[in-house]
C-alpha cells in the first residue's frame, strides 16, 4: 500500500481539478444530467481509490462487507455539492469489530477532502428491519448500488434483503413516505407556484419525482416479491413529461448549486434572472425574460407535482380499515357521467366530454366533492379542448356553471384543475396574463394565479376553522346574498398584474369589465364585481389609519355606501392577505380588520337619515348619483328631484338608477292611485315596493299583510322624502311558492296589500287566521331579545335596535307596537341572518326624538310583547 | 450607540419613516403592537355582541443609531407623529454596548 498520506494529497488534487473541469463543461452545455454523472463517477473513482489504500486492495474484498452507495448517490445523481450517501454493510457483528478502525480511516479522510460524507452502518439482519424511527433509511436502500467489498453480501442485500423488507412493509412504507411527503407540500403551502421556489424540496421539485419512483417502485415490488423494471413504472402518459421535467430540474439544480457555491436549491429573483439569460434548462425553447422562463419552470414542476400526488392517492397510503371506508364513502359519491375510484375522477363514457356541459359538470363535480383527475380523464379533457376552443361556451350560460362551480367547497382545487390544463383561460382569456405569473415583492410568496386560488380556497375554508377570528369572517360569509360575485372578484381581482403601468387595479378594471360582458352577468352584479375589484385595495388602506377614527370610519364607509358592499369587501381584504403568504394575517390585522368593518357597518346603519338635497347648495354622497340621473333621464330632471328631496342619502346607496327612475315615475301617478306597487322577482327573493302618502300603521301594515300571505321578510327599508311620500321596500322568500305556482296570485297579493294600506281589508284578522294555521316552527339557535335606544347617531330621529328570534310576523307585531306608542318609522332597516332578526328603526314622536320616558314605555311594550311567542 | 424605541399610531407610519429618511435613517424595524397609555381602549357594538378593545393598535420603530444621529431622529419621529392629541405614542432611548454584523463579524458603529 501507499502512504495514505500521499494518497490523500493526489485525491485532493484530483477532487478539486476534476469539480473545476465538471462545472466548466456545465457552464459551457448546461448539461445538468452529465454533470451529476461526472460527479458520481468522480467520487466512485475516490472512494475505490482510498478502499484499496485502508480497507482492502482487493477491490471485492474482505469477504462479509461491503461499501454500497445508497440515496441520490446510489442512483448516481451526485449534484455539485449533494451529501454523499454509503452503506459500510456487514454480514455480520464479527465484521464490525475488525473492521471499526479502517471505518473510522477512511470516513475520516473523505471528510478531509470534504466531501460530505453521510455514513450509516449496518449487518444484513438490520437492514431487513424496518426501523419506524429512520424510514428515510429502509428509502435510500430502493437507490443502493455496489461500490466496493463482497460482491455476494452485496447481491443478498438487493435481491433478497430489500425485496423480502419491501414486500413485507410495503404498507408502512408507502403511509410513511406519504406522511412524509405532504408534511413537506404543506411546509411550502401545498402549491408549486412559489416566487422564489425550492427546486429540490418543494411541491414538484426533485424530490417529488423520487417520491413518484419510490412509490411506484414499492408497490411494484409488493406485487412481484422482486425488483421489477424500473423504466416502466410510471404511467405511460406521464413518462415523457416527467423525463422532461427532470432534464430541466438537474440542470436547474446544478446550476443553483454553482451559482451560490453551496448545497441551497432555492431559485432566487436574481438565480431566475440569471437561469433565463443563460437559457438554464431551455435550450431550445423561445424563452426571452425571467417571466418567460419561470412558466416553463412551472410548467415542469406542475407535471410532476401532478404524477405525485396522482400515485400518492392511486397507491393509497393506508390499506386501513378507516381509509378503506373514506374510499367507500367516495365511491359512492360516483354519478351517471363519472367514477371515483381511490379518490381519482373517472369517465363513465370515454367520449363524454365532448359535450361541453360534461366537461364543465366535470370540475363543479371536483369542486363540490374535492377530488383529483386521474391521469385518462386528464388526457381527455385536454383532447376535447381544440373542439372547445372552436366555439367557448360564453354568456349566461357559462356564468351559471362558474358560479355553481365557485360556491363549492372544493372551487379552488377545481380552478387549479382547469387552470394546469388551460381550460380557465380558454374561458376567461382574461386571466391568462397572470397564468403562473411571478410579481416581485417582499410579501407575496405564490404567482399571482396562485394567491387567486388560495385566496377564494381560504374563504371556503372559514367554515371549517376553530379560530375565533376566522368563525367571525365565517359567520359574514355566511350572510352574503350572492357569494359568487365575491369569489368572481377574487378570480380577477389582480388579472391586470400583467399589464405593464402604474396600477394594476386599473388595468384588473378593464380586464373585469371585458369578463363581466362575456359572462353576460346584469348589470346590478357586474357594478357589484366593478366596486370590488376597483376597490380590492381601500379598506387595506383604511386599516392603516386609525380604525376608531370616526372620520375615517366615515371615509371609508360612504365608499362602501351600502352594507352588502362593506360585508364583501371585508371578506375579500381578509382572503387577499390571508393568501398573500401563510404569516400575512396576523391576529393584529384580522382585529384591526374586525374593528373596521364593525365601526363602518354601525356607521351605515346610525347615518341612514342624513337626507338628499336636490338643490345647488346640496353636498355629499348623493350628488355624483343625482347627476348620473340626470344624465339617465334629462327630460325627468325636475320630476326626480322633486322626488328625491328629503330622502335619506341611503336610499341612493342602495337604489341604482333604474329603480329610482322608476320609483320617480310611481310617485308621478300617485294622484291617478293612492298606492303605487311593484313586484318582481330577484334571484334570492321577491321584491315588493309600494309608494303612497305616510300614515300611521303603514309599514306595519304592509308587513302584517305580507306575513298573512305566508311570506318571509328577509330585508326591509322604508324611507320618506319631504312631501311626505314613503318609499317601502320588502324582499322576502315565499316560504309555500304561492306566487312560483299561481302567476293570477301576483295581482291579487299586491291588491291585497292596497286593500290594506287604504283600510279596506283588516290586516289583523288575516294575519290571525294564518298564524292559527300555522304550528310553531323549530327553533334552532335561541336568540335572546336585545333592545337598545341610541340618541347620538341620528339629528332629528331616536335609533331603536332590536335583536330578536324571527318568527312568522314579528315586524308587523313590532311595527303595530310602535305606531300604538305614538312613534312615527321615519326610516326602518330589517335585516334577517338566519334564525336572528336584526331591525333598526329611526323614530319619532311629534316630529321630535323620544324623550326619556317614551323609550323606557317603549323599551318595556317591546320587550313584552318580544316575549310572547 | 443608542437604541430608539418609538411607539406610535399606525396611521403615522409611512410619515415617520419619511422624516426619519429625510434626515439620514435608512434602516429600523417595525413591530406590530398593541397597547395603551392614558388612551383607553375602545367598545363597540355590533349585532348585540359587545367587542371591547383595551388595547389600541399602535406600531413600534425599533433603530439602532451613532449618538450624533439620535436628537435628529427623535425630532423626526416627534415631528412626524405628533397630533397633540392622547395616544401620539412615546420615545425611549437605552444605551448599546455593541452592535455585530452576523456576516463578517464586524464591530462597532459601522455596523449601523
Amino acid at each position: 500500500m501507499n502512504d495514505v498520506a500521499t494518497v490523500s494529497g493526489e485525491l485532493r488534487e484530483l477532487y478539486v481539478r476534476d469539480s473545476a473541469a465538471i462545472q466548466q463543461e456545465f457552464l459551457a452545455t448546461g448539461d445538468g444530467r452529465a454533470a451529476i454523472a461526472r460527479r458520481t463517477a468522480l467520487v466512485d473513482s475516490i472512494l475505490l481509490r482510498l478502499w484499496s489504500e485502508i480497507i482492502s486492495s482487493d477491490p471485492a474484498g474482505p469477504a462479509k462487507f461491503t461499501l454500497v452507495a445508497t440515496g441520490g448517490y446510489g442512483r448516481g445523481w451526485l449534484f455539485p455539492f449533494s451529501d454523499i450517501d454509503i452503506l459500510f454493510l456487514h454480514a455480520g457483528s464479527e465484521t464490525e469489530v475488525i473492521l471499526k478502525d479502517s471505518i473510522r480511516r477512511f470516513s475520516q479522510e473523505l471528510w478531509d477532502l470534504r466531501l460530505k460524507l453521510s455514513p450509516a452502518t449496518r449487518t444484513l439482519a438490520e437492514c431487513e428491519r424496518l426501523d419506524t424511527n429512520n424510514v428515510e433509511f429502509a428509502i435510500s436502500l430502493l437507490d443502493c448500488r455496489y461500490l466496493a467489498g463482497d460482491p455476494e453480501l452485496y447481491q443478498r442485500l438487493r435481491d433478497k434483503t430489500v425485496p423480502k423488507l419491501v414486500a413485507r412493509e410495503s404498507h408502512s412504507l408507502i403511509q410513511d413516505l406519504g406522511e412524509i411527503t405532504r408534511a413537506r407540500h404543506h411546509k411550502f403551502g401545498n402549491t408549486v407556484f412559489h416566487l422564489e421556489p425550492n427546486v429540490k424540496d418543494g411541491p414538484g421539485g426533485l424530490r417529488d419525482y423520487n417520491v413518484s419512483g419510490w412509490l411506484a417502485l414499492i408497490s411494484a415490488m409488493e406485487k412481484l416479491g422482486m425488483w421489477p423494471e424500473t423504466k416502466t413504472l410510471l404511467p405511460v402518459s406521464s413518462r415523457r413529461a416527467m423525463e422532461a421535467a427532470l432534464d430541466f430540474q438537474v440542470s436547474v439544480r446544478c446550476f443553483l448549486h454553482f451559482r451560490h457555491g453551496r448545497h441551497d436549491n432555492t431559485l432566487t429573483w436574481d438565480a431566475q434572472d440569471e437561469a433565463a439569460a443563460r437559457k438554464i434548462g431551455v435550450a431550445y425553447e423561445d424563452v426571452s425574460d425571467a417571466a418567460g422562463w419561470m412558466r416553463v419552470y412551472f410548467g415542469h414542476v406542475r407535471s410532476v407535482h401532478r404524477v405525485c400526488a396522482q400515485l400518492m392517492e392511486e397507491i393509497p397510503a393506508a390499506w386501513s380499515s378507516l381509509y378503506r371506508q373514506f374510499q367507500g364513502w367516495r365511491k359512492k359519491i360516483s354519478s351517471d357521467d363519472f367514477s371515483v375510484v381511490d379518490g381519482l375522477v373517472f369517465l363513465q363514457q370515454p367520449t363524454a366530454l365532448q359535450d361541453p356541459e360534461k366537461l364543465l359538470g366535470l370540475f363543479h363535480f371536483i369542486a363540490e366533492h374535492g377530488l383529483k383527475l386521474s391521469t385518462t380523464t386528464e388526457y381527455k379533457v385536454e383532447q376535447a379542448l381544440p373542439a372547445l376552443a372552436a366555439t367557448p361556451p360564453r354568456g349566461g350560460e357559462l356564468w351559471l356553471y362558474l358560479q355553481e362551480t365557485l360556491v363549492q367547497p372544493h372551487a379552488a382545487d377545481a380552478l387549479r384543475a382547469m387552470n394546469a390544463l388551460h381550460l380557465l383561460t380558454l374561458l376567461l382569456p382574461e386571466l391568462k396574463g397572470i397564468e403562473a405569473l411571478v410579481v416581485r415583492d417582499f410579501y407575496h410568496r405564490y404567482t399571482v394565479d396562485e394567491h387567486s386560488f388560495l385566496a377564494i380556497e381560504h374563504l371556503h375554508r372559514l367554515k371549517e376553522s376553530k379560530s375565533e377570528w376566522d368563525q367571525r369572517f365565517a359567520d359574514l360569509l355566511a350572510e352574503l346574498e350572492q357569494p359568487e360575485l365575491l369569489y368572481l372578484s377574487l378570480l380577477l381581482h389582480d388579472s391586470g398584474k400583467a399589464t405593464p403601468g402604474e396600477s394594476h387595479v386599473d388595468s384588473s378594471l378593464v380586464l373585469t369589465e371585458t369578463c363581466t360582458e362575456r359572462l353576460d352577468l346584469d348589470a346590478e352584479d357586474r357594478e357589484r364585481v366593478r366596486f370590488l375589484v376597483g376597490s380590492h385595495l381601500e379598506m387595506s388602506v383604511a386599516m392603516r389609519r386609525d380604525v376608531f377614527d370616526p372620520m375615517n370610519v366615515k371615509t371609508f364607509a360612504e365608499k362602501m355606501g351600502e352594507p352588502e358592499h362593506l360585508k364583501m369587501l371585508c371578506l375579500m381584504t381578509y382572503a387577499d392577505i390571508k393568501a398573500v403568504n401563510p404569516d400575512a394575517m396576523t391576529p393584529w390585522k384580522a382585529d384591526n380588520l374586525w374593528q373596521l368593518y364593525i365601526a363602518s357597518a354601525n356607521y351605515l346603519n346610525r347615518s341612514a337619515d342624513e337626507r338628499v338635497h336636490t338643490g345647488e347648495d346640496g353636498a355629499g354622497v348623493g350628488q355624483a348619483n343625482l347627476a348620473h340621473l340626470h344624465s339617465l333621464a334629462p327630460v325627468a330632471g325636475k320630476k326626480i328631484n322633486v322626488f328625491l328631496e328629503g330622502l335619506p342619502q341611503r336610499y341612493l346607496r342602495i337604489h341604482g338608477a333604474t329603480d329610482v327612475l322608476a320609483h320617480a315615475e310611481m310617485a308621478a301617478h300617485l294622484g291617478q292611485n293612492g298606492v303605487q306597487c311593484s313586484l318582481k322577482q330577484a334571484r334570492h327573493w321577491y321584491e315588493l315596493t309600494m309608494l303612497t302618502t305616510d300614515r300611521p300603521f303603514l309599514f306595519a301594515s304592509i308587513s302584517g299583510a305580507l306575513a298573512a300571505w305566508g311570506m318571509n321578510i328577509v330585508k326591509a327599508n322604508a324611507f320618506s322624502n319631504a312631501a311626505g311620500i314613503v318609499v317601502d321596500t320588502f324582499y322576502f322568500t315565499d316560504r309555500f311558492r304561492t306566487l312560483e305556482m299561481n302567476v293570477q296570485e301576483w295581482d291579487r297579493l299586491k291588491k291585497s296589500i292596497a286593500d290594506v294600506v287604504k283600510g279596506e281589508a283588516d290586516v289583523a284578522r288575516m294575519l290571525r287566521d294564518r298564524l292559527k294555521s300555522e304550528k310553531g316552527g323549530d327553533t334552532k339557535v335561541k336568540i335572546e331579545t336585545q333592545i337598545a335606544f341610541d340618541d347620538q347617531s341620528s339629528v332629528h330621529c331616536t335609533l331603536v335596535q332590536v335583536l330578536t328570534q324571527d318568527r312568522p310576523g314579528l315586524l308587523y307585531r313590532m311595527c303595530s307596537l310602535i305606531s300604538k306608542h305614538n312613534c312615527n318609522i321615519e326610516i326602518a332597516l330589517i335585516e334577517t341572518e338566519g334564525q336572528m332578526a336584526i331591525d333598526v328603526f329611526y323614530l319619532t314622536s311629534g316630529g321630535s326624538k323620544l324623550n326619556a320616558r317614551e323609550q323606557t314605555d317603549l323599551d318595556r311594550s317591546l320587550r313584552e310583547e318580544l316575549a310572547r311567542q | 450607540m443608542t437604541k430608539v424605541e418609538a411607539i406610535i399610531q399606525v396611521s403615522k407610519l409611512e410619515a415617520v419613516k419619511d422624516a426619519l429618511h429625510e434626515v439620514g435613517v435608512e434602516g429600523m424595524t417595525v413591530f406590530e403592537a398593541r397597547g395603551h397609555g392614558r388612551q383607553k381602549g375602545h367598545t363597540e357594538f355590533y349585532r348585540g355582541r359587545e367587542y371591547t378593545v383595551d388595547l389600541i393598535p399602535k406600531v413600534k420603530l425599533e433603530i439602532v443609531l451613532g449618538d450624533e444621529m439620535v436628537e435628529k431622529a427623535v425630532n423626526a419621529i416627534a415631528t412626524a407623529a405628533r397630533t397633540g392629541k392622547i395616544g401620539d405614542g412615546k420615545i425611549f432611548l437605552s444605551r448599546i454596548d455593541e452592535a455585530i454584523r452576523i456576516r463578517n463579524d464586524e464591530r462597532g458603529e459601522s455596523v449601523l
